[in-house]
């Protein structure tokens, strides 16, 4: 074998590349998938970035003002912002109505406008029974010194038998946003390996290229290279979005977000390798594009059922269903990467997992290429996958 | 030296080759004829591997063929194939690069031959942006581009208007003449066929009825033929005389072939009694005509 001969793929897979990358639906997805990222990301910032922040309202009396201050004291402990708005009793209705205050407190009341938020409740309730207290305090003349003792009185501690730190809780956000990810893109770049067999057998440009080339390499090549755009966009769509989350401040520390990054990556590197030349088999069983979505709907079903339990499994990570998904080669690349964000995969899980999924893309690759060779060279009908398993 | 010896193949009960042997010498043109189904395409495709056979072998320059030594050959299948979206410069330097060829030569190759087979439109057109002759002259560069030892043509011709049929002819005898290229192509236009090729391997049932210079299948079938062009010649009228019989007959010109025992002056005095005899002569047969003979 010449050194030209050896680099075929190599040809193969740069057109592969520079085509698509040109194609007008690589784009529009590039696109798709920054918007669906901002909108994920953004309403993450806006959900749990920064601390909450309430307007409350207060009508009445210096007491009742008391209270409102007491509440927001008490608030910026916890981190939590209370701002008190003095109106008139004729303004509070207004003002709940377009949403400048978040509650009215008059005497003896807090008003909402559907609800009260239960953090501004409970700090308003705990000051109104504080002053309450005090009040009694005052009224049987108990000593400063008792009155300490019981201000001092100490809060209960807050304990968790299996707490969340906080970074778990960021990372089931990031899971979320890897998995959908993922799920797109090994869709997404399977179904062009398929497509982009089809196009070959369409156009007959197969036989030319098949006068050259064996169709290993014609196959090899297509799967690098549409492989490699995938993680390139993976690349653009993943910087993008970490840099959005930093800015935005939907995420504290960009640098731990490379991580789950990295391993988005990895795991889609494993899983197009697992699926794609079962793609590129499936393409090359027809002829014509209009008989694409027939041949890969099983592949399709896979992945798409993969991908719902992987997002179960940020739900419930260590359910029997999520640990088997996890480990099983046709679902691992999706469910493992969840139950590893999400920190419940044990390393002895994640090695089976690996294990399997490379033990049968080596086992399972072969099998593809020759049915890949079998049948595309056999146009018209829809070539049985016995007749392209036997043909070579 | 292009070998195919003994090939057999089957497509279920279709018989396609039954021992097709014949040989395309380098610096040689060698006409592949056979009426539709006789089995052309397959040989060839089987010569360029994109299809296996059943049984017998393929040989270049006496050695089997692997992938290496056919990125040597330039092919044109009967199913013509482009990628349509792609430029045409793009195009031609991607398949003469798959083949080997490096970048820079790849693109001189494609303008040279672009201009050569006069090509219409820009280098940076689209493939499917092309009319149907200029995609054709399209898909021959793609055969020429590598500069292969060997072309293997299945209907180069067809397609081609007059000007692009003495265009590619004009390639064709320069690249066996000047670059000592093996040629083989399919075609029906027999007169082409008998103008432009030094050989003739003439296909029939899978089977090769005929091959050798178009002298040699003449002296295979040495008779005395004689053409007669009558007005008004109706039905059979030279079976009056012994030892005539017809090869073919066409709107009145009908060709016949004397045995030595009967006399040419005879089948001429028996033409002038059923009609205008506007020539008689002792003719060579065309292409065509043999063709037809040996097929028939």
């Amino acid at each position: 074998m010449s050194g030209a001969d050896r680099g075929a793929w190599r040809l193969v897979a740069r057109r592969d590349f520079w085509v698509r990358l040109r194609e007008r639906s690589f784009l529009i997805s590039t696109l798709l998938n920054v918007g669906v990222i901002s909108i994920l990301v953004l309403a993450r910032g806006a959900s749990a970035g920064g601390d909450p922040r309430f307007q409350l309202g207060v009508v009445g009396s210096p007491a009742v003002v008391g209270i409102g201050n007491d509440a927001a004291a008490l608030g910026e402990a916890s981190k939590v912002t209370v701002d008190i708005v003095p109106l008139s009793a004729a303004q509070a209705d207004q003002a709940l109505q377009d949403g400048s205050v978040d509650a009215v407190l008059s005497e003896g009341q807090i008003v909402g406008l559907h609800e009260v938020d239960g953090t501004l409740l409970a700090l308003v309730q705990t000051s109104a029974h504080a002053a309450a207290v005090a009040d009694v305090f005052a009224r049987h003349d108990v000593p400063q010194s008792e009155r300490d003792a019981a201000a001092r009185e100490a809060p209960l501690d807050e304990l968790a038998l299996d707490p969340r730190s906080p970074r778990q809780t960021a990372d089931a956000g990031v899971a979320f946003i890897g998995v959908l990810l993922l799920y797109g893109q090994l869709f997404g770049y399977g179904t062009w390996v398929a497509t982009g067999v089809i196009e070959e057998k369409a156009s007959r440009v197969v036989e030319m290229l098949l006068s050259a080339i064996r169709p290993k390499q014609l196959l090899a090549g297509k799967i690098v290279g549409i492989g490699v755009l995938g993680l390139c966009q993976l690349a653009v769509i993943g910087g993008f979005a970490i840099t959005l989350a930093a800015l935005t401040g939907a995420i504290d520390n960009p640098v731990a977000a490379i991580r789950p990054a990295l391993l988005v990556f990895g795991w889609f590197v494993l899983g197009f390798a697992f699926y794609a030349s079962l793609f590129a088999a499936a393409g090359s069983l027809v002829s014509r594009m209009e008989e694409l979505q027939n041949v890969i709907v099983p592949i399709n079903l896979t992945i798409l059922v993969s991908f719902i339990i992987s997002i179960g499994a940020l739900q419930d990570p260590n359910s029997t269903l999520s640990i088997a998904a996890s480990i099983l080669p046709i679902s691992a690349a999706l469910a493992m990467p969840v139950r590893i964000v999400v920190g419940a995969a044990t390393p002895p899980q994640i090695v089976l997992s690996l294990a399997l999924l490379i033990g049968s893309t080596i086992l399972l690759v072969p099998v593809g290429a020759r049915l890949y060779a079998g049948a595309i060279l056999r146009t018209g009908a829809r070539v049985k996958l016995r007749d392209a398993w036997r043909a070579t | 030296m292009l070998e195919l010896i003994d090939l057999h193949r089957r497509f279920g009960d279709v018989v396609a080759l039954d021992g097709v042997t014949f040989e395309v010498p380098e610096g040689r043109i060698v006409g592949f004829v056979g009426r539709n189904g006789a089995g052309k395409t397959t040989a060839m495709r089987i010569s360029l591997g994109v299809l296996q056979a059943d049984a017998g072998q393929v040989r270049w320059r006496g050695a089997p063929i692997d992938t290496s030594v056919r990125r040597r050959f330039g092919y044109m299948p009967e199913e013509r194939g482009l990628y349509p979206k792609m430029r045409v410069l793009e195009q031609l330097i991607y398949l003469a690069r798959l083949r080997g060829t490096p970048k820079d030569l790849a693109r001189t190759r494609t303008i040279d031959l672009l201009a050569t087979l006069e090509v219409v439109g820009a280098p940076t057109d689209r493939i499917e942006s092309l009319s149907l002759g200029n995609q054709q002259r399209v898909q021959l560069a793609a055969a020429l581009v590598h500069a292969p030892e060997l072309l293997v043509l299945d209907e180069p011709f067809s397609g081609l208007d007059p000007v692009g049929v003495d265009v590619l002819a004009d390639v064709l005898r320069r690249e066996a003449r000047q670059g000592g290229v093996a040629v083989v192509f399919s075609s029906h236009q027999l007169e082409l066929v008998e103008r432009l090729c030094d050989e003739v391997v003439l296909i029939d049932h899978g089977k090769i009825a005929a091959r050798g210079t178009i002298d040699e299948l003449h002296a295979s079938r040495a008779r005395d033929l004689w053409r007669v062009d009558v007005r008004g010649g109706d039905g059979a009228w030279w079976d009056v005389v012994p030892g005539v019989r017809a090869v073919s007959t066409d709107d009145g010109v009908v060709v016949l072939d004397l045995a030595s025992s009967a006399d040419p002056q005879r089948v001429l005095d028996v033409a002038r009694e059923v009609g205008d005899v506007v020539s008689f002569g002792a003719v060579r047969l065309t292409l065509a005509e043999l063709f037809r003979e040996v097929v028939a």
